[in-house]
C-alpha cells in the first residue's frame, strides 16, 4: 500500500518536473540511454568514447560554473584537471593508494590550487583575468618538463591502477559519477549560492554594494570549480592509466571552452551537450585523418556563426517558450503558462510603460578605455 | 657570447614588437583578442616559402604578395566571422581559436607536416662591433625598424591614425565625430595583419616552418600585450623589450632553458599583473554601461 | 524646419524611455529641452544622433539587445533615423555628449583635429581651428595638454570646440552645466549664445532651467518620456501648473 503511494508520488513528480518541459525530458532520456547503452552494444571502443565523454562532461560543467555563471573567464582550466591527474597518479604510483583514495585527494589538490590561483586573480578584471588564468597551467607544465625525474617529463606518470576490474564496470563508475557530479553542479547554480554567483557576474560593483562579500565568493567559485575539475582529472588519470603533460596543455583548456560555448555557456546542460556532440564527432572524424581537425574547426565556426548562443539554447528556444510574466519555461505546445496562467502566444504590448525613468538608460553604449 | 645574446634579443624584440603592436591595436580599437594573430604570421611564412621555392619568384615580390594574402584573409575572416559577433566576446574568442586551427590544418594539408625552410634573401656575413652577424639578420633588423617607424608615423601623423586612436579611446563618440567605428576596426585588422605578415616574411628564413609554429609565439605575444597593458602601444613596445631580454637570458643561461621560454614569459607577466593589475600602461578598466 | 522629430518611441527591454515624442527645431533657433532627471532628454539626443540604433545593431541578439526605436527623424527634409551616426554627422548634425567624453589620452589639439575628421579642405580646418581658439582661448594655451587632465569647464569647452570643428548646422549640447561652478557656467553659456549668433542652430538640453530659458528662443519640457509642454520661456514661466509640476519652481509673484 505504502509502496504504491510512494510510486504514484514519484510518478507525479516525474511528470510535473521533468516531462513537463521538452528540454528536461531530452536530458532525462539521454541519461537513461547512457545507462542502458552497454545492453545494446558492448563494443569496447564505443564504451571508451562514451566513458571519456562522461569524464569530460564533468570537466566542462565545472568550467561553466566558474566562467559561465560567475563570469570569471578561465582560459587555463586544464590547471585543475592536470594537478588532480598528477596528484592521483603520483599517489597511486609511489604510495600504492587505490583510486578511491587518490581521486578525492587529487580533487583536494585541485581545490587548493583553486585557492592559490583565485587569490591573485581577485584584483584582475576582464581580459587580464582571462589571460592570467591562461598562464598558470603553462607555467606548471614548464616546471613539470624541467624536473623530469620526479614527474616523468614528457612521458608522464604511467602504470596507474584501473578504476574497476572490467571495462564495463569502469563505464558504470564513470557514468554514475558524471550524473551525480553534474547534478551537484546544477544544484549549486540553482541555489542561493547560484543567485549570488549570477549577481557577481552581472555587476560585481553592485553586488559588492549590496553587501555581498565578492572576493570570498569568487574564491569559492574557483575552489568549487576546481573540485569538480579535479574529480574529472583524477578519473581521467585512472581511466587512461597514465597522467601526462597533455592534461595541462593549452589545447585541453581550449577544448573545454570550445565544448561549453558550442553547447551553450551558462547552462550546465549546454556543457554536457557540447561534449557529447563534439567529442564523439572528433573520434568519428578519425576516418578521414587528413581533414579531421579542419572539419572540427569548420564545424565549430559554422555552428557558432548561426547559433551564437550555443546548440542547447538554440534548441530550447524552439522547443520552449518563456512566460512573459513569471519567466518560467513552458513547452511550445502549451497555450497558457503552467505556473501563472498568462497566455503565451499573444505578442506583448510593446513596452509596458514603466515610468520611463531611464531604468535602461544605463544602457548607453560604453566608452572604451582602450 | 654577449654579442649573440644581443643580436638574438634585438631580433626577437623587433619581431615580438611588431606582433604585439598589431595585437594591441586590435584590442584597443575593436576590443578583439585575436588568438589567430600568430597564425597569420605563420601564413605569411608559408606564403613566402610557396612563392620562392615553388614559384621561383624573387624575394621582394614574394614578400609583398604574402603580405597581401595575409591581409586579405584577415579582413575577409574578420568581416564574415567576427564583426557580426562583436559583442559576444567569448564566442569571438572561440572563433579566433577555430580560425587559427583552420589555418594550421590547411597549411598541413597543402605543405605537409615536415619542417620547411625558406632560403635567405641575403647571404654572407658582416662584422659589426666585433660581432659576426649574418646579413639576413641585418636585413631583418632593418625591415623591422623601418616598419615600426612607419606604423608610428601612420598613427601619429595621419588622419587614419587619428581615427584609430580616437576610436580606441571612445568608440561611440568617434562615430559621432564622423569616424565609422566598423570601418576603423576593419582597417586596424588589416594593419595588424600586415604587421604580422611582415614579421612572418622576414623571420621565415631565420627559423623553421611547420604547421604548429603559431602556438609558442602566441603565448609570448599574449604575455607582452598583457604586461604592457592591453591596447597600449608604448606598453607593447616596452613589453617586447622586457620579454625578449629575459627570454634570451633564460635560453642562454639556464640549462634546458629553451623549453621553459613560454612559461617564463608568462611568469613575468603574472609578476607584473600582481603589482599592476592592468599592466604597465593599461588604463583602469572602465565598466561599460 | 531644420530638424523634425515625429512620434519617436524608444524602448530598452520593457522600459519605455521615449513615448511618442515629437518636436521641431527651426533653422537659427536656440531650442532648449528641459525636464526632471530621467525624463528621457539624453535618450532623445542620442536617438537623434543615431547612437541608439547603433547600440541596437551592436547588441542585436545578445541578452541586452532588446532595443526598439520607432518614429521618424528628418534633418533638412531628409530622413536620418535609419542612418548610422557617422553619416548623420556628415550631414551637419553633431552631438556634444553628456559628461563631455573627450578622447582622454589625446591632446587638446588632437581632439579638435578628430572633430575635423570629415572636413576635407585643410584651409577650412585651419580657419575653424582659429575660430575655436578665439572663442575658447584656454584651449589654445593648453593645446598640447592631454585632454583627460583638463578641468571640467575646460573639458566642456573642448567638447563644444570639437563639435564645432565638424562644421555643424545643428549642434546638440547635452547638459553642459553638469559639475561646473556657477561662474564657469555663465561664461560657458555666454559662449554658447555667441555660437548661436553665428547662425548655427543649437539644441540644448539643460537641467538648470533659468540658465536655459535665459538663452533660448523656444523650449520643450520633457517628463516621464513624454513632451508635456512647449513654448517660449515667458509663456512657460507664466503657467502656474507648468511652474509647479515640471520646473520645480515655487509659485511666482509675477514672472
Amino acid at each position: 500500500m505504502m509502496v504504491r503511494y510512494h510510486l504514484l508520488r514519484l510518478w507525479r513528480e516525474f511528470k510535473g518536473e521533468i516531462l513537463v518541459l521538452p528540454g528536461r525530458s531530452i536530458l532525462f532520456f539521454g541519461a537513461v540511454t547512457l545507462f542502458l547503452l552497454p545492453l545494446a552494444s558492448s563494443h569496447p571502443y564505443l564504451l571508451r568514447v562514451v566513458s571519456l565523454a562522461c569524464i569530460f562532461a564533468i570537466f566542462a560543467a565545472s568550467w561553466d560554473l566558474l566562467s559561465g555563471f560567475v563570469g570569471q573567464l578561465n582560459l587555463g582550466h586544464a590547471l585543475f584537471f592536470g594537478v588532480a591527474a598528477y596528484t592521483s597518479g603520483l599517489l597511486n604510483l609511489h604510495l600504492g593508494w587505490p583510486p578511491l583514495v587518490t581521486i578525492p585527494l587529487g580533487a583536494v589538490a585541485a581545490v587548493l590550487t583553486g585557492l592559490a590561483v583565485g587569490i591573485p586573480c581577485l584584483r584582475l578584471k576582464g581580459p587580464y583575468l582571462s589571460l592570467a588564468t591562461l598562464a598558470f597551467p603553462v607555467i606548471l607544465m614548464g616546471l613539470i618538463l624541467m624536473f623530469t625525474e620526479f614527474t616523468g617529463g614528457e612521458l608522464g606518470v604511467p602504470g596507474l591502477d584501473r578504476l574497476a576490474p572490467t571495462r564495463l564496470h569502469e563505464y558504470y563508475v564513470v557514468a554514475t559519477c558524471a550524473v551525480v557530479f553534474i547534478l551537484l553542479i546544477w544544484k549549486v547554480t540553482d541555489s542561493k549560492l547560484g543567485i549570488i554567483f549570477h549577481a557577481i557576474r552581472e555587476d560585481e560593483v553592485a553586488a559588492r554594494a549590496s553587501g555581498i562579500n565578492t572576493p570570498m565568493y569568487k574564491i569559492l567559485a574557483f575552489c568549487l570549480s576546481g573540485l569538480f575539475a579535479g574529480l574529472a582529472g583524477g578519473l581521467y588519470a585512472h581511466f587512461m592509466r597514465i597522467a601526462g603533460p597533455s592534461t595541462l596543455s593549452m589545447l585541453t583548456s581550449f577544448q573545454v571552452i570550445i565544448w561549453t560555448i558550442f553547447g551553450g555557456i551558462a547552462t550546465v546542460h549546454g556543457a554536457v551537450v557540447g561534449v557529447f556532440i563534439l567529442f564523439p564527432a572528433v573520434e568519428v572524424l578519425r576516418v578521414a585523418p587528413e581533414f579531421r581537425m579542419l572539419g572540427y574547426a569548420v564545424l565549430i565556426i559554422l555552428v557558432l556563426r548561426f547559433m551564437p548562443e550555443g546548440v542547447a539554447p538554440w534548441v530550447t528556444d524552439r522547443l520552449e517558450r518563456e512566460c512573459p510574466r513569471c519567466k518560467e519555461h513552458n513547452a511550445f505546445t502549451r497555450r497558457d503558462c503552467r505556473v501563472c496562467g498568462t497566455p503565451l502566444r499573444v505578442p506583448l504590448a510593446r513596452g509596458v510603460p514603466v515610468r520611463g525613468e531611464g531604468v535602461g538608460a544605463g544602457g548607453r553604449g560604453g566608452a572604451v578605455a582602450g | 657570447m654577449v654579442g649573440d645574446i644581443l643580436v638574438n634579443t634585438l631580433i626577437n624584440t623587433g619581431v615580438y614588437a611588431m606582433l604585439a603592436v598589431g595585437f594591441s591595436l586590435m584590442f584597443g580599437v575593436a576590443r578583439l583578442i585575436n588568438l589567430a594573430h600568430t597564425a597569420f604570421y605563420m601564413l605569411a611564412g608559408y606564403s613566402i616559402f610557396f612563392f620562392i621555392t615553388r614559384m621561383g619568384l624573387p624575394w621582394l615580390p614574394s614578400v609583398l604578395l604574402s603580405i597581401l594574402i595575409v591581409v586579405v584573409v584577415a579582413v575577409v575572416s574578420y568581416k564574415a566571422l567576427i564583426d557580426p559577433m562583436r559583442e559576444r566576446e567569448t564566442t569571438v574568442l572561440i572563433l579566433t581559436i577555430a580560425l587559427a586551427l583552420v589555418l594550421q590544418e590547411v597549411m598541413l594539408i597543402l605543405f605537409g607536416g615536415y619542417f620547411r625552410s625558406v632560403p635567405s634573401a641575403l647571404s654572407g656575413y658582416s662584422t659589426i662591433l666585433g660581432v659576426r652577424v649574418t646579413n639576413q639578420y641585418l636585413l631583418t633588423l632593418g625591415v623591422v625598424a623601418v616598419t615600426l617607424v612607419a606604423v608610428w608615423l601612420l598613427l601619429m601623423r595621419t588622419k587614419l591614425g587619428l581615427a584609430i586612436r580616437a576610436t580606441a579611446q571612445d568608440r561611440e563618440i568617434a562615430n559621432v565625430m564622423g569616424m565609422c567605428d566598423s570601418r576603423t576596426a576593419t582597417v586596424t585588422v588589416a594593419i595588424a595583419a600586415a604587421l604580422a605578415g611582415v614579421a612572418g616574411a622576414v623571420v621565415a628564413p631565420l627559423y623553421i616552418l611547420e604547421p604548429r609554429i603559431w602556438l609558442p609565439p602566441l603565448t609570448i605575444v599574449l604575455a607582452i600585450a598583457v604586461l604592457g597593458g592591453l591596447g597600449s602601444l608604448k606598453g607593447s613596445l616596452l613589453g617586447a623589450v622586457i620579454i625578449a631580454l629575459s627570454e634570451s637570458l633564460v635560453v642562454f643561461l639556464v640549462p634546458q632553458g629553451s623549453f621553459f621560454k613560454g612559461a617564463f614569459s608568462l611568469g613575468v607577466m603574472i609578476l607584473v599583473l600582481l603589482i599592476r593589475p592592468e599592466g604597465l600602461y593599461g588604463v583602469a578598466f572602465e565598466e561599460e554601461r | 524646419m531644420l530638424l523634425e522629430v515625429r512620434n519617436v518611441t524608444v524602448c530598452y527591454d520593457t522600459a519605455m524611455l521615449l513615448n511618442d515624442v515629437s518636436l521641431e527645431v527651426a533653422e537659427g533657433e536656440l531650442l532648449a529641452l528641459v525636464g526632471p532627471n530621467g525624463a528621457g532628454k539624453t535618450t532623445l539626443l542620442r536617438t537623434i544622433a543615431g547612437l541608439v540604433r547603433w547600440e541596437r545593431e551592436l547588441r542585436r541578439g545578445t541578452r541586452a539587445g532588446n532595443i526598439t526605436v520607432e518614429g521618424e527623424i528628418l534633418f533638412d527634409g531628409e530622413r536620418i533615423d535609419r542612418l548610422p551616426p557617422h553619416e548623420i554627422a556628415a550631414r551637419g548634425l553633431v552631438l556634444c555628449p553628456e559628461r563631455r567624453r573627450p578622447f582622454r589620452e589625446l591632446s587638446v589639439l588632437d581632439n579638435l583635429r578628430a572633430g575635423a575628421y570629415l572636413v576635407r579642405d585643410r584651409r577650412k580646418v585651419a580657419e575653424t581651428l582659429e575660430m575655436v581658439y578665439a572663442l575658447f582661448p584656454v584651449l589654445k594655451s593648453r593645446s598640447g595638454q592631454v585632454s583627460g587632465t583638463l578641468s571640467g569647464g575646460e573639458q566642456q569647452m573642448l567638447a563644444i570646440g570639437r563639435a564645432l570643428m565638424t562644421q555643424p548646422r545643428l549642434l546638440c549640447i547635452d547638459e553642459p552645466s553638469t559639475g561646473l561652478a556657477p561662474r564657469v557656467c555663465r561664461e560657458l553659456f555666454a559662449k554658447i549664445k555667441e555660437i548661436a549668433e553665428t547662425g548655427i542652430t543649437v539644441l540644448l538640453v539643460e537641467q538648470d532651467v533659468r540658465l536655459a530659458f535665459s538663452l533660448s528662443t523656444r523650449n520643450y519640457i520633457l517628463s516621464h518620456s513624454r513632451v508635456v509642454a512647449e513654448g517660449t520661456g515667458e509663456e512657460l514661466l507664466k503657467d502656474e501648473k507648468v511652474r509647479r509640476s515640471y520646473l520645480g519652481l515655487a509659485a511666482s509673484a509675477g514672472a
